[in-house]
């Protein structure tokens, strides 16, 4: 506004000009009254004079002319708009001074913040009242008398600056530089004391929010996002870095990273710059802001290649942006000067600060005029250092020398100093945050995989000795718990090896490695983050580096990038407990963080060759024990005998599962948990046997056949295994060799009356087969297995042919779960408990005609349940075998319990039916039973009610 | 800078008027509420509870005390507890749970006279370090309080002995940026502004503006010093840049002409630091944006380092009330949002539309 100034030598022209014409004047300001006219107001540019004469319009004393007042004011306003004079007192707004979707947009913004800031308020009072005590510092002093005069304080400074004696923790951030530079100050202070407030070092660049929920955690973020906005605005570029930073510290947020990101190309730390970019495209891959920041840094870091590519991304997105154009258009020209070897530096900074309520606002872009004028000779010069080199690494920066190293690292042309510059990077980048997450990781090392432990290379020979010496000392300590000594060792291991120049990238991977778990250890994670990528880059895809960098991105909260490690683990192996828990976690954590869609903010995961994946497998099987550790989540890290203990006992565990299974007759349930059996501990027979018995029951019988095998790898002489492997034999119709395993069986234990029953039968169908080879269907046997032993315990197996011969019943009794079995003819459940069980028992017993067995079955059933265990199936034949085992078998033994039965039997639905249809032999038995019955003596029944009973039976 | 059609309107939305003199409106952080303190007309003071609902306020709470009521803090209070810090016409100073306001959760016989003024600061999350209450009254000390200790002052500022006692009527914490720093600025009836630096316990800078000091404000408490906004009685105000410290000259300022009477109190946007509001005598409210320069220090003559003061541009005035408006709050929740109480016995809440478009 440069007009105010022009306007005084008018000023004093037209007061000449007044005094000259002298036509009276008003009576304030003494203004000759020709000048409250329009054509003299027209002319006039005096803006004091015209407010004069608008002082006098107003009040009226001349007269009320409110056209030529107004026409003042507008004279006034337009040529100074900022004149009090213009400042009239104004009612409020009203509804009337928006347009109606102003006002409701203004209303509505009101009801519902009023409505959500409520509900903050009613969650805040159901928050637990934390008490912070601890983090406030003490108590300043009591009744420190301050007067309120400065020239009498100065005498006395010395012994005021007493009055707030240090504290311990005070001392331990003294700082003798920095305090010899004050008292220096002070000193100074005579000749030079102008003060100027600098409160970068007096700043934490950290905040502490323990025990601070999230909603608390925004707003403090929030708010130190607005502090580092205001001091960009007031061009306090540094102080807003701080502030930033605060605000990162406390959650970290696309904003937050993209405005300091801003502030430090203001600053021209072009690598901060440029991190703070990848950090907000790591996030939001399609930033705009972040994209044209990262192509400014890029364009001064002499990368034109990059920076065209960049605002070609951006200008394929918004194709109107004039400062991306404008930018490239620069940076093409860049490129073309480049090329004639003749840069030109030109500062173009992007300016402005983004507000995360208010996403509206429009890129500007501006020239700093007076720094580039300095900057130019230093761009040109490090440009014309960039062509020569070739490949453009970011080295212009000469205030850096982390660049430098950076550059190095990339091209890996020195290890140790790439290291060390690496970890300067790391330092300059994470300098605030890595001591914050120290102290309260949530030791993802001991969810319990081997990756918090060094790891011990199979091999170490190619090391020369010093260096394997290094290792292993580094190693050692490690176990023991020293991991800063550990990471001297590794470190030192590292420069030597580096040194050495041994071409062993395997080796210096696993150092990295190991260095970088002591970092973990140590709670570094920035470094063991970039040690792991070492690593990594000397070896993809190994799990360990992976799984350390994982945890420190995890302890970092950059959750994304731990997922993704953590994905990547578990393409190379899928049995690692600890990223898998991992993962879920993360998940979560993820979702509430990024809504729904949180996915779609992830970066890539990288895909992970099949080679990597094979590698791992075949180290997998190689080492079955381990891998299944880990697969169980027992803690590689705890001791080997702990992890055996818990491998055993969850081996048990699936083993009486597996055996419940087959008991209720789930045989593929049963044949699962068999196979984890046999995954946990592959020494086991009865497993085997057990898994057979299973896939004999599915009809597998190839796979029944290798179970045996197995079994008998391992107890060449086990019964069982070559009994089922003959049934196996028999249910692929090899009855060759089915009689070669029964010979086998017989051999072992001639006594076994099943082997020799199946024996017979499979000369029978042999024979057969040799005969008609067509008949194959009909003979094929159903197999049916009932029970299944615990392999611990001595069995007794019981097969039985039906009387047709096609169904074998083998019931494996065990010795500890069932009441009755002594004898070697339990075919049937015991103690049916339905109608169809108790139907079949009895079906199978009238088929054998195995009277002592029915008499077996009605002593495991009680007589009161008999009628109903019966149904409606009663038969002749069933009766006469109940009548026949009553008499010949139970009648000795118990006689109460045939009356009894004999009482209910009665009552049995198609009792009437049946004692009609009886024959003669049939009525014959009934009555010797009567006979037999009626001579016993007991006190449960007298003759009589056997009589009574008969009548029933025999009319 | 702004298109007319684009400059922050006020609208006032709300207006209440109350059977009691109005002295402090404070909004109680993470709510819509706020609280009026003032004096019945029977010379006892009372504490008012309202709610903005719907368009328009609703009376939640009203508690009666002996001593009527001259202000207010949250600022030493954390968010959980909310409590309210009162300085009264007895001279106590008490910390009230609004919850449960039957008896004080603090108190102490301050002053020997009013309590004019009272600010906090640790609280809140605004401000590193102790929460910490600093009262200015009448009997010319001005006093630092920590809520857990009692009995007596952490620090007290007084004029020594054979000095004649100004009556102080503002006090204002800043630069609490770190555990240790912190600075009380207070104002007084003669126009002394006094800087005590509360690290070296002794009074960093003083200046007088020859008019009664209504009101002092850093722009913000928990920054390294950066602003200071000085209201005075015969209408204008001063804004320091306390950035750069001149040995003679101390703090470059600038002042602006604001109001025709007295301007009682200035504001500044909890949002933006360079926004701030004036309340003045007639009645009027002045929103203003300080503009920095173009460089905020330069070496005077003899190679000492001194301040630049930027500008004051008034962003929109309305006049609400024939009567003094006493008292002004920004709600620090919501942009824009802001309470103000006039000597009409009126209590409004404002909406300032536009402010981050300035």
């Amino acid at each position: 506004m440069p007009l105010p100034y022009l306007t005084k030598e008018f000023g004093m022209e037209t007061e000449q000009v007044s005094s000259m014409l002298d036509l009276g004047t008003t009576k304030s300001y003494k203004i000759p009254v020709e000048h409250l006219d329009y054509s003299f107001i027209e002319k006039c540019t005096d803006v004091r004079h015209l407010e004069k004469i608008l002082v006098v319009l107003r009040s009226g004393e001349e007269g009320i002319y409110p056209a030529l007042t107004e026409f003042c004011e507008k004279k006034i306003e337009s040529l100074d708009p900022r004149s009090r004079a213009l400042r009239k007192e104004k009612p409020p707004a009203t509804a009337a001074s928006f347009s109606s979707d102003e006002w409701r947009e203004i209303m509505c913004d009101l009801k519902s913040w009023s409505k959500e800031i409520n509900q903050r308020e009613t969650e805040l009072k159901h928050q637990s009242v934390l008490d912070n005590s601890e983090n406030v510092p003490p108590v300043r002093g009591s009744n420190v008398f301050v007067p309120s005069k400065q020239n009498k304080i100065n005498k006395g400074k010395t012994s005021k600056n007493k009055v707030v004696p240090r504290e311990y923790s005070e001392w331990d951030k003294f700082d003798v530089e920095k305090e010899c530079a004050k008292v220096e100050g002070c000193n100074k202070e005579k000749s030079s004391p102008g003060l100027i407030n600098h409160g970068l070092p007096k700043i934490k660049r950290k905040i502490d929010t323990t025990g601070l929920t999230d909603k608390e955690k925004n707003i403090i973020a929030n708010r130190e996002k607005d502090k580092g906005n205001e001091f960009f605005n007031a061009k306090d570029y540094e102080d807003a870095v701080v502030y930033y930073t605060r605000s990162i510290s406390v959650i970290p947020s696309v904003a937050a990273y993209n405005n300091r990101a801003q502030a430090e190309i203001k600053l021209q730390h072009w690598n901060n710059a440029f991190n703070d970019c990848e950090k907000v495209l790591e996030l939001e891959p399609n930033n705009m802001k972040a994209l044209l920041r990262r192509a400014t840094v890029y364009k001064h870091l002499g990368k034109v290649k990059e920076a065209a590519d960049d605002l070609k991304k951006v200008l394929q997105a918004e194709p109107e942006n004039v400062m991306a154009k404008k930018l490239l258009h620069e940076t093409e020209g860049n490129k073309d000067m480049q090329s004639k070897k003749q840069p030109k530096g030109k500062r173009i900074l992007i300016q402005e600060v983004e507000d995360l309520d208010d996403e509206t606002e429009t890129e500007s872009c501006l020239l700093v005029g007076g720094e580039s004028a300095a900057e130019k000779g230093e761009m040109g010069n490090a440009q014309r250092k960039f062509t020569g080199r070739g490949d453009g690494g970011p080295q212009t920066e000469e205030k850096s020398p982390s660049t430098a190293k950076k550059a190095q690292t990339k091209r890996g042309s020195s290890e140790k100093g790439s290291y060390q510059g690496a970890k300067e990077q790391g330092q300059v980048n994470e300098f605030q945050r890595n001591e914050s997450y120290a102290g309260d990781q949530t030791s993802p090392s001991s969810s319990g995989t081997d990756s918090s432990r060094p790891d011990v290379p199979v091999d170490s020979g190619a090391l020369p000795p010093d260096i394997a010496r290094l290792k292993s000392q580094g190693n050692e300590l490690f176990k023991s718990g020293q991991f800063s000594e550990a990471l001297l060792k590794y470190t030192q291991a590292i420069s030597d090896f580096t040194e050495a120049e041994i071409d062993s990238p395997g080796d210096l991977s696993i150092l990295y490695s190991n260095r970088a778990a002591c970092f973990l250890k140590d709670g570094n994670c920035s470094d063991c983050i970039q040690d792991s990528t070492r690593a990594l880059e000397l070896q993809p895809f190994s799990v360990k580096p992976l799984l350390r960098r994982a945890m420190a991105y995890e302890s970092l909260e950059r959750y994304r990038q731990a997922y993704v490690d953590y994905k990547t683990v578990l393409q190379i192996d899928s049995g690692v407990q600890s990223a898998n828990d991992s993962v879920n976690r993360i998940t979560r954590l993820l979702i509430d963080q990024d809504g729904h869609n949180w996915r779609e903010k992830l970066p890539d995961i990288p895909a992970v060759p099949l080679s990597a994946q094979q590698n791992r497998w075949e180290g997998t099987s190689a080492n079955y024990e381990q891998t299944q550790q880990k697969t169980k989540g027992s803690g590689g890290s705890k001791p080997v005998q702990d992890t055996g203990k818990k491998t055993e006992a969850l081996f048990l565990s699936h083993k009486q599962e597996g055996n419940d299974f087959v008991k209720k007759g789930q045989y593929k349930d049963a044949l699962g948990k068999y196979t984890e059996c046999l995954k946990l501990k592959s020494s086991e027979c009865a497993i085997y046997t057990n898994r057979a018995l299973c896939n004999l029951k599915l009809n597998q019988y190839e796979e029944a056949k290798q179970d045996c095998d197995s079994a008998l790898q391992l107890e060449p002489s086990n019964m069982k295994a070559f009994y089922r492997r003959a049934m196996a034999h028999k249910g692929l119709q090899n009855y060759a060799y089915c009689m070669d395993d029964l010979k086998e069986v017989l051999r072992l234990d001639p006594k076994v009356a099943e082997a020799e029953k199946e024996l017979q039968e499979a000369a029978e169908l042999f024979s057969k087969q040799s005969v008609a080879p067509d008949s194959q269907e009909k003979q094929r046997k159903k197999i049916q297995i009932q029970e299944v032993n615990d392999s611990d315990e001595e069995e007794t197996e019981n097969t039985r042919d039906k009387s047709d011969g096609k169904e074998v019943n083998r019931h494996v009794g065990t010795g500890d779960n069932q009441i009755n079995h002594c004898g070697s003819e339990n075919m049937f459940p015991l103690q049916p408990t339905n109608a169809y069980e108790f139907g079949q028992a009895l079906n199978a017993v009238k088929s054998k005609e195995d009277i002592a067995a029915c008499a077996k079955l009605l002593c495991s059933v009680e007589p009161e349940n008999l009628p109903s265990l019966m149904s409606n199936k009663l038969e002749v034949d069933s009766f006469t075998i109940i009548i026949q085992a009553l008499d010949n078998h139970l009648l000795q033994k118990d006689p109460t319990l045939v009356y009894r039965h004999l009482v209910h039997l009665h009552e049995a639905e198609r009792f009437k039916m049946v004692s009609l249809l009886l024959g003669k032999t049939e009525k014959e038995q009934v009555k010797q039973l009567f006979d037999h019955l009626s001579t016993v003596e007991s006190v449960q029944f007298t003759s009589d009610d056997i009589q009574n009973l008969a009548k029933h039976y025999l009319f | 800078m702004s298109t007319p059609l684009e400059k922050p309107q006020i609208i006032s939305h709300i207006q209440k008027g109350l059977n009691y003199t109005i002295f402090d409106s404070k909004w109680i952080p993470c709510s819509a509420k706020f609280v009026c303190m003032g004096n019945f007309a029977r010379g006892t003071g009372v504490i008012q509870v309202y709610e903005v609902q719907h368009g328009e306020v609703q009376l939640i709470k009203e508690i009666e005390k002996a001593k009527p009521f001259k202000c207010g803090t949250f600022g030493a209070t954390s968010l959980q507890q909310r409590h309210l810090a009162t300085g009264d016409f007895g001279g106590n100073l008490n910390i009230w749970n609004l919850e449960a306001p039957e008896i004080p959760v603090y108190s102490v016989k301050a002053h020997t006279e009013i309590v004019n003024t009272i600010d906090g600061v640790g609280g809140l999350g605004i401000g590193d370090g102790a929460p910490e209450i600093v009262t200015g009254s009448r009997d010319g000390t001005v006093k630092v309080w920590d809520p857990r200790q009692r009995h007596t002052p952490v620090a007290n500022m007084e004029p020594i002995e054979g000095e004649t006692k100004r009556d102080c009527w503002t006090v204002a914490f800043g630069n609490a940026c770190n555990d240790q720093d912190r600075c009380i600025c207070a104002g007084y009836d003669n126009g002394d502004i006094k800087l005590f630096d509360l690290r070296n316990m002794s009074v960093r800078w003083e200046t007088n503006i020859k008019n009664g000091v209504c009101c002092v404000e850093f722009d913000r408490k928990d920054i390294n010093m950066n602003k200071l906004v000085a209201t005075s009685l015969e209408g204008k105000f001063h804004v320091f840049d306390m950035r750069t410290q001149h040995p003679t000259k101390g703090f470059a300022s600038v002042s602006e002409k604001a109001h025709k009477s007295t301007v009682w109190q200035a504001r500044h946007l909890p949002q933006n630091r360079d926004i701030f509001m004036t309340a003045g005598g007639a009645g009027s409210l002045h929103l203003w944006k300080y503009e920095y320069p173009a460089q905020r220090s330069k070496k005077d003559a003899d190679e000492i380092e001194m301040g630049v003061a930027g500008s004051a541009s008034l962003l929109q005035n309305v006049t609400l009330s024939t009567q003094p408006i006493a008292s002004l709050d920004w709600s620090p929740d919501k942009q824009g949002l802001c309470v103000c109480s006039a000597f009409d016995q009126t209590v409004r809440v404002l909406i300032v539309t536009k402010l981050n478009r300035v």
